[in-house]
C-alpha cells in the first residue's frame, strides 16, 4: 500500500491540500497554490485561443493567400481602438456587427428552442386532450399542476397592477412554486458540491494515498 | 452560554470537518445504499436499447475535469451501453478541457473493454470551436465541420464517416454538459433546425432546469449529477466511482438536513429570546 510515485500526482495532490488549507484559515500555502492556479489559467487561455481561434481561422488561412480575412483582422483590431478617446468611434464598427449575428442566431433559437416548444408543451395536454385520453391520475395531476405553476408564477412578475384579489391570490402562489423550484435547485446544489468534494477526496485516497482499491 | 447559544456560536470549522468524515467514511465502510432508476435515466437507457445496430451516436463532452466526478461515470456507461449494443461512437466536445477526458473514455471503454477498431467504430473529432455556428452547420454538414480528427486524419479517410454526413444519420446526440456552451446550445441550435433525439447528462446544479425540456419532448432523456451517473451504472451494470460515491452523497445530504433543521431551531430560538 505505498504512495503513488508519480510526480504530477504528488503536485496535483499537494495543491488539492493547499486550497483545502483554506478553510481552516487563509494562509500562505493557499495563496501560493491560488496564485499558481490563475497564473496558469491565463497562460492556457491565452495559447488557447491562439491555437483554437486565431491561428487557425484568420493568421494561417491569411497566410495561405485568403486575403479576405483581413477584414475580420482589421475588425478585431478595432476593438482595441477604444483605448483612446480620439478613435473610440471606431468601435462601433465591430460591436455592431458581433451584436448583430449574436442578435440574429439568438433570437432565432430562443423562439425556435424555447419559447414555441415551452408554450406548446404547457398547453398541449390540455388542447389535444392527453391529458384526458391518458389513465394516469398523476400524469393528470402533473399537467395540472404544470400549468397553474406557469401562470400564478408569470403574474408573480406582472408588477403593472398591484398583487390584490385574484391577481394576489395568484402571485402567492406562484412565490410558493418558486421556493419549491429554489429548494430543488438548492438541493442539487449540494449534490454537485459533494460530487466535487468526493471527486477531490477519493483522488487523494485512491491516486495518491492508494489506501482505496 | 447554553446549547442554543453553543450552537448558534459553532466553529463552521467543525462543520467542515463533518462533512468532510462524511464524504470519507463511507468510502472504507460502504452502506451499499439502493440506487432506484428514476424515469429520465430510463428513458435514456431506452432509447440507446432501441437504436438499431450500426446507428450512429454522437456525444459531445462539453465539460471540463472539475465535472469529471460527475459526468465522467456517465460517459463511460453510456459508452458502455453503446458498443455492447453494436452503435458506432462520433465524440467531439465543445470544451477544449474536455478532450482528454474523452480521449480516456474511448481508451477505456472502446479499445480496452469491447476491442473496438478507431475510425470503423468510433472516431474523435476533438474540441470544435464556435459554439452556436458551429452547430448550425454541424447539423447540415459534419464534413465540413469535421474536417479533421484529432490525430489529424481528414474525415475522408475514416471509414465510419462514409455515411454521416448530416443531422438525419445521427441515432442520437448526447451532449455531456457542464455549462456554456453546452446542452442549451444544442437544444436551440440544432435541435430546434434539426429534430432527432437528443439527450443531456448535466452536472447536478445544471440538471433541474432540463426537466422542462424532457416535458415537451425536447430531450428524450436526462442523466443528473453522480446519482444519474450512478443510476446508469446500475443499468448497464458495471459499478464504477458513481455508485461508490453514493453512499458519501447520502451521507453528507442527511447530515446537511440535519444543519439546515439545527440552524433553523436555533434561529427561531434566538427570536423568541430576543422578542
Amino acid at each position: 500500500m505505498l504512495m503513488t510515485t508519480g510526480p504530477w500526482v504528488w503536485v496535483a495532490a499537494l495543491l488539492t491540500l493547499a486550497i483545502y488549507s483554506f478553510l481552516y484559515k487563509d494562509n500562505p500555502v493557499y495563496k501560493v497554490a491560488e496564485y499558481i492556479f490563475v497564473g496558469l489559467s491565463a497562460g492556457y487561455w491565452a495559447a488557447f485561443l491562439w491555437w483554437n481561434y486565431a491561428y487557425p481561422n484568420l493568421f494561417e488561412p491569411l497566410a495561405r493567400g485568403n486575403y479576405w480575412n483581413i477584414i475580420p483582422i482589421a475588425m478585431g483590431l478595432m476593438m482595441f481602438t477604444q483605448l483612446s478617446r480620439r478613435t473610440s468611434w471606431m468601435v462601433r464598427f465591430p460591436l455592431t456587427f458581433v451584436l448583430g449575428v449574436s442578435l440574429g442566431l439568438q433570437i432565432v433559437a430562443a423562439v425556435e428552442g424555447d419559447m414555441v416548444p415551452q408554450l406548446a408543451g404547457t398547453f398541449s395536454p390540455f388542447t389535444r386532450g392527453a391529458m384526458f385520453n391518458t389513465y394516469d391520475f398523476w400524469t393528470s395531476v402533473g399537467y395540472i399542476v404544470l400549468l397553474v405553476g406557469v401562470l400564478a408564477t408569470i403574474t408573480y412578475f406582472f408588477f403593472s397592477k398591484e398583487h390584490k384579489g385574484i391577481l394576489g391570490v395568484s402571485s402567492k402562489v406562484g412565490i410558493y412554486f418558486l421556493m419549491v423550484a429554489f429548494g430543488a435547485s438548492f438541493g442539487y446544489t449540494i449534490m454537485a458540491r459533494i460530487s466535487l468534494l468526493f471527486g477531490r477526496v477519493h483522488f487523494l485516497l485512491s491516486d495518491w494515498m492508494h489506501v482505496l482499491k | 452560554m447554553d446549547f442554543i447559544e453553543k450552537i448558534g456560536r459553532l466553529d463552521r470549522r467543525i462543520i467542515f470537518l463533518t462533512v468532510a468524515l462524511a464524504v470519507i467514511l463511507p468510502l472504507f465502510f460502504p452502506l451499499g445504499l439502493p440506487i432506484e432508476v428514476t424515469p429520465p435515466v430510463q428513458q435514456l437507457y431506452d432509447v440507446i436499447e432501441g437504436l438499431p445496430g450500426g446507428s450512429v451516436v454522437m456525444m459531445s463532452i462539453d465539460y471540463d475535469p472539475s465535472g469529471a466526478p460527475e459526468l465522467q461515470p456517465a460517459t463511460l456507461s453510456i459508452l458502455r451501453h453503446c458498443f455492447r449494443r453494436d452503435l458506432k461512437v462520433l465524440m467531439l466536445g465543445l470544451w477544449a478541457p474536455g478532450v482528454p477526458l474523452g480521449v480516456r473514455a474511448l481508451d477505456e471503454v472502446g479499445v480496452g473493454e469491447f476491442n473496438k477498431e478507431y475510425g470503423v467504430d468510433f472516431v474523435n473529432f476533438g474540441y470544435k470551436p464556435g459554439g452556436a455556428v458551429t452547430l448550425v452547420n454541424l447539423g447540415r454538414d459534419i464534413h465540413d465541420v469535421c474536417r479533421q480528427d484529432i490525430y489529424g486524419t481528414a474525415v475522408e479517410e475514416l471509414p465510419m464517416m462514409d455515411d454521416v454526413k448530416a443531422a438525419n444519420d445521427i441515432g442520437l446526440v448526447l451532449s455531456m454538459s457542464m455549462g456554456v456552451p453546452g446542452s442549451d446550445q444544442w437544444i436551440w441550435y440544432y435541435h430546434a433546425r434539426y429534430q432527432g433525439n437528443l439527450a443531456t447528462a448535466q452536472t447536478a446544479i445544471g440538471a433541474p432546469r432540463y426537466y422542462q425540456y424532457l416535458q415537451t419532448g425536447q430531450l428524450v432523456g436526462l442523466v443528473g449529477g453522480m446519482k444519474g451517473s450512478a443510476e446508469y451504472e446500475r443499468l448497464v451494470d458495471h459499478m464504477g466511482l458513481a455508485t461508490t460515491g453514493m453512499d458519501s452523497q447520502s451521507i453528507a445530504h442527511l447530515l446537511i438536513i440535519g444543519f439546515v433543521i439545527l440552524g433553523n431551531i436555533v434561529y427561531w430560538a434566538e427570536k423568541r429570546r430576543k422578542a
